[in-house]
């Protein structure tokens, strides 16, 4: 469309297309954004990521006094890693022990501390009905 | 239960044959079986056709806008004058493709197009 | 039945490929019967799928669990208008679903086009058959419906936030708007394969895009409602790739909307409108994969998945060959008229729809971020709502100010003289009443300041626009101030059907800015008796109650609401506990003041035995705005959808100048 436009024009789609082109780096590069890894993974890493995994038994406490505490493992796959996760704030109505969840936090002391109310579950069946993602 | 089932989509198979070929059922020897395509004049008349009525709209628009005071009379002015000069030359074209290659008589053509200018 | 339904998807297969092969030949030779047989094809095919639709719905209403699909969507106990919405509540039925509104739209603008617009159509209608064929393939030899097992005594059930009266409305209105955008893209690529690359094909689709465009907004904010009063976590929109699914297509159709009209008005901007539509219809294509796929929680899901790779794939196919028609039609695609001013209607429309696609393209890049660093760095990154919140604001509020000023800035070039007096008044009101918000202590949030400023100003230039115009129809002859306000609005009602719209999407700012920037939150944990205050609002939780109902238990603790010391009655909030699904849902209460449009939301997020409970309580300034602005967007769009007959006959004008005779 620029080809024999007249200038103006391409001097805002350019313009655009720059402005554009150094957001998406800044956000992308400077944060925003946060892994998102499987318990496996996990390993030693104490940033900040987002954990996604099934939710294994037993689960203890209370997510409003103390912090509930449950582990997470692989959703699928060989590995057997389990990932101990201590969490407060909102619980979504789908929590429970096999389900697969997503929460957000870093890894203190061995133990996964999720930041309150970062909790999302995700439908567990593969097909998943339109509006699957229930959020608390 | 299968059986009926299967009736019915034996049933419905046939019909949707009839359906499409419909067409050729209808018309077994029609006068033509063109799809109208137009010739390359009559193609420049519709483009002209339609940057008159284009303009024509816009004419109407610009002085509505006017007239509630959204345009000054300066904006008014140098909009106007181009808009006319577009439908004059579109009518210009139009008359001069249409005693061009005269197929058909001009008064059966010309009219239309005075009848809708003067609105 | 199964055998019908199967049998009659499999008629439907055979229809489309006839519809695109005959079609094809029709259009390519200008076969006049052939390209009529190859309509009529695409109508039966509506015909055929609807038998199939009916066969599923009959088995759902039957609870016939020797259909796989009704086993695994729906169960005895469920409540027949779910077991009706369990049609689109799974992937196969809502491919279905998906057909039979495609076959549907594709009868309906095929009959009612072909009159005018044969040599069109007749392009038109192989590219249907095209995406019909498509999907009839999935349903018959992919996805199918109508699989069949050994039937179990009961079905596994509806998950519970689907149990819900917005789930009969919501889907398929959304559908409604996805499909109906394969119109205008079916009509753009014939007018390209025609090589008629004229305003024709805009002026025959421009009412579908106006109805599938709407469509998908009011699906939105019927999906928003839902998620605001029963998912209940507090809001309304999560920047979900759900949701965004919708979203993207929606704001490529409203930079479509826009810009067809510099080319209706100018010849301009040829290009980008083809470029427009095809992408407008590639990311309805692409939400309707996101939401079916699972592609979005990670690349490994998406293989899981059977129709993933095809819809890829097809995807794929649909960009690459519209693109190469772009390219093979470039010259005749120049546009014989130039922007001529930086200051004009053209470039105000020009801008919204750089910021309109600017929107859409980081909404798209931040659904498909996760996978492309999954793919790069072996880790897939989300972005957060952070991210998608900084772009909103960064393109949405100068959009915002930008639906102000396009409007009423003259078409070609705008005299200084003439901006300042067409935006004095707004300007003062805007400045005006942002002094006054600042003063009442809406600086806290700058974003929300600013976009109530731009509001203001919007709102101000949409009254002008109403006020003058009533004005110079009653001076033009208009016997009373209602007869002359009602025939500026039917002489061009796609200008004040627009401005209406304009008026939802302020109300929506305005909504969106109040309960998003302004909204306050408070948590406690009560045992009976006791109390909790949030802004003026004092809650006392008074007792707990427990119900059984057809296919689930509900808990509900009741709670009295006080303001300044009035009373104003009693609100609950629980959970339900489904017996099948052996699920539990949130029940959230709402109390919505009718005067202030503001909501007291209260979540009871935990019940212990003991009775107490924890509460999650907020208070949401001007939310109902958002939900009165779906109502003024329908009004809008209906009025601009409305028929017009002065453009009937000019189009019927033009066609017996040039002597095409009306069609057979």
């Amino acid at each position: 469309m620029a080809r024999k436009a007249s200038p103006a024009r391409l001097v805002i789609a350019l313009s655009v297309a720059a402005v554009l082109a150094v957001f998406l780096l800044y956000t992308s590069i400077a944060g925003g954004g946060n892994p998102s890894i499987s318990p496996s993974e996990l390993g030693g890493r104490t940033e900040k990521v987002h954990l996604a995994g099934l939710v294994v038994g037993p689960v203890r406490g209370d997510a409003h006094a103390g912090g509930l505490r449950f582990a997470l493992k692989d959703i699928d796959g060989p590995a057997t890693a389990r990932v101990p996760v201590s969490y407060t704030g909102s619980v979504p109505d789908l929590f429970k022990v096999g389900r697969h969840i997503v929460v957000q936090g870093r890894l203190v002391d061995g133990v996964f501390v999720a930041e309150p109310g970062s909790m999302i579950t995700k439908c567990p069946s593969k097909y998943a009905p339109a509006e699957s993602d229930v959020r608390s | 239960m299968t059986a009926v089932a299967l009736a019915i989509a034996v049933f419905l198979a046939v019909a949707v044959v009839v359906y499409v070929a419909l067409p050729f059922l209808r018309e077994p020897e029609p006068e033509s079986d063109a799809l109208v395509e137009l010739d390359e004049r009559e193609r420049r008349r519709l483009e002209l056709l339609e940057r008159r009525d284009r303009a024509l709209a816009a004419l109407k628009e610009v002085e509505f806008d006017h007239r509630t005071g959204a345009l000054t009379d300066e904006d008014y002015r140098s909009l106007v004058g181009p808009l006319r000069r577009d439908v004059a030359s579109a009518l210009q074209a139009l008359e001069e493709i249409t005693t061009e290659d005269v197929p058909r008589p001009p008064e059966e053509e010309g009219q239309p197009v005075r009848a809708r200018t003067s609105t | 039945m199964p055998e019908l339904g199967s049998a009659a998807l499999l008629v439907t297969f055979g229809l489309s490929l006839y519809a695109l092969g005959a079609g094809w030949a029709a259009a390519a030779q200008g076969k006049r019967r052939l390209a009529q047989s190859a309509q009529n094809a695409l109508v039966a095919a509506f015909g055929t799928t609807l038998v199939a639709s009916v066969v599923l719905l009959v088995a759902l209403l039957r609870n016939d669990f020797s259909f796989t699909y009704v086993a695994k969507t729906t169960s005895r106990a469920l409540p027949t208008p779910y077991t009706i919405s369990a049609f689109w509540g799974g992937q196969e039925g809502s491919l279905l679903l998906w057909l039979l509104v495609l076959t549907g739209f594709a009868a309906f603008a095929v009959a009612t086009k072909r009159r005018w617009e044969r040599e069109l159509v007749a392009w038109v209608t192989p590219v249907l058959g095209a995406i019909c064929a498509f999907f009839a393939f999935l349903l018959v030899a992919v996805a199918s419906p109508f699989a069949t097992q050994v039937a179990p005594a009961d079905g596994a059930g509806m998950t519970p936030s689907l149990q819900n009266p917005y789930m009969l409305a919501h889907p398929p209105t959304l559908y409604l708007g996805y499909v109906g955008l394969a119109i205008p893209f079916a009509f753009a690529l014939a007018a390209l394969l025609s090589g008629r690359t004229d305003e024709r094909w805009l002026v025959a689709t421009r009412r579908w895009t106006l109805f599938a465009w709407a469509a998908l907004g009011v699906g939105q904010l019927l999906g928003a409602h839902w998620a605001y009063v029963e998912v209940g976590w507090g809001g309304y929109y999560a920047w979900d790739p759900v949701e965004n699914a919708a979203l993207m297509p929606w704001l490529a159709a409203t930079a479509f909307l826009h810009s067809v009209m510099i080319q209706e008005k100018r010849g301009m901007l040829r290009i980008w409108n083809v470029l427009l539509v095809i992408l407008a219809f590639s990311l309805s294509l692409f939400g309707t994969f996101l939401t079916r796929s699972g592609v979005v929680n990670s690349i490994h899901s998406f293989t899981q998945g059977a129709i993933g790779p095809w819809f890829l794939g097809f995807i794929v196919l649909v960009v690459a060959v519209s693109l190469a028609l772009v390219f093979w039609r470039l010259p005749l695609l120049r546009s014989p008229t130039k922007l001529e001013s930086v200051v004009s209607r053209e470039a105000a429309f020009l801008y919204n729809n750089l910021l309109l696609l600017a929107l859409c393209l980081t909404i798209l890049w931040g659904v498909v971020y996760p996978l492309v660093s999954e793919a790069l760095r072996g880790e897939a990154v989300v972005l957060g709502r952070e991210y998608y919140d900084f772009f909103l604001r960064v393109f949405g509020l100068p959009l915002l100010l930008l639906m102000g000023i396009g409007p009423l800035v003259a078409w070609r070039r705008a005299s200084l003289r003439s901006l300042v007096t067409t935006f004095r008044w707004p300007t003062l009101v805007a400045l005006a009443s942002g002094v006054i918000l600042l003063a009442l202590g809406a600086g806290s949030s700058i974003p929300g300041l600013v976009a109530y400023t731009f509001s203001a100003f919007v709102a101000t230039t949409i009254v002008l626009e109403f006020v003058r115009g009533t004005r110079a129809r009653k001076a033009l002859g208009a016997t009373s101030w209602p007869g002359a306000f009602a025939s500026l609005v039917a002489r061009n009602r796609r200008r004040y059907g627009g401005y209406v719209v304009h008026a939802a999407i302020v109300l929506l700012a305005i909504g969106i800015a109040g309960s998003s920037a302004f909204d306050s939150v408070a948590e406690a944990r009560l045992a009976p008796g006791e109390s909790m205050t949030i802004g003026a609002y004092t809650l006392t939780y008074r007792s707990l109650e427990e119900r059984q109902t057809q296919n689930a238990t509900e808990q509900r603790a009741v709670l009295d609401v006080q303001r300044g010391g009035r009373e104003l009655g009693t609100l609950e909030a629980g959970k339900n506990a489904y017996t099948v699904e052996a699920q539990v849902s949130n029940e959230v209460g709402i109390r919505s003041d009718p005067l202030t449009g503001e909501d007291l939301f209260v979540i009871a997020e935990q019940i212990d035995p003991d009775g107490s409970v924890q509460f999650r309580v907020f208070v949401k300034p001007l939310v109902n705005l958002i939900w009165i602005a779906g109502g003024v967007f329908v009004l809008g769009s209906v009025i601009a959808l409305w028929p017009d007959a002065r453009e009937q006959r000019r189009l019927a004008a033009r066609a017996y100048e040039i002597g095409v005779p009306a069609a057979r």
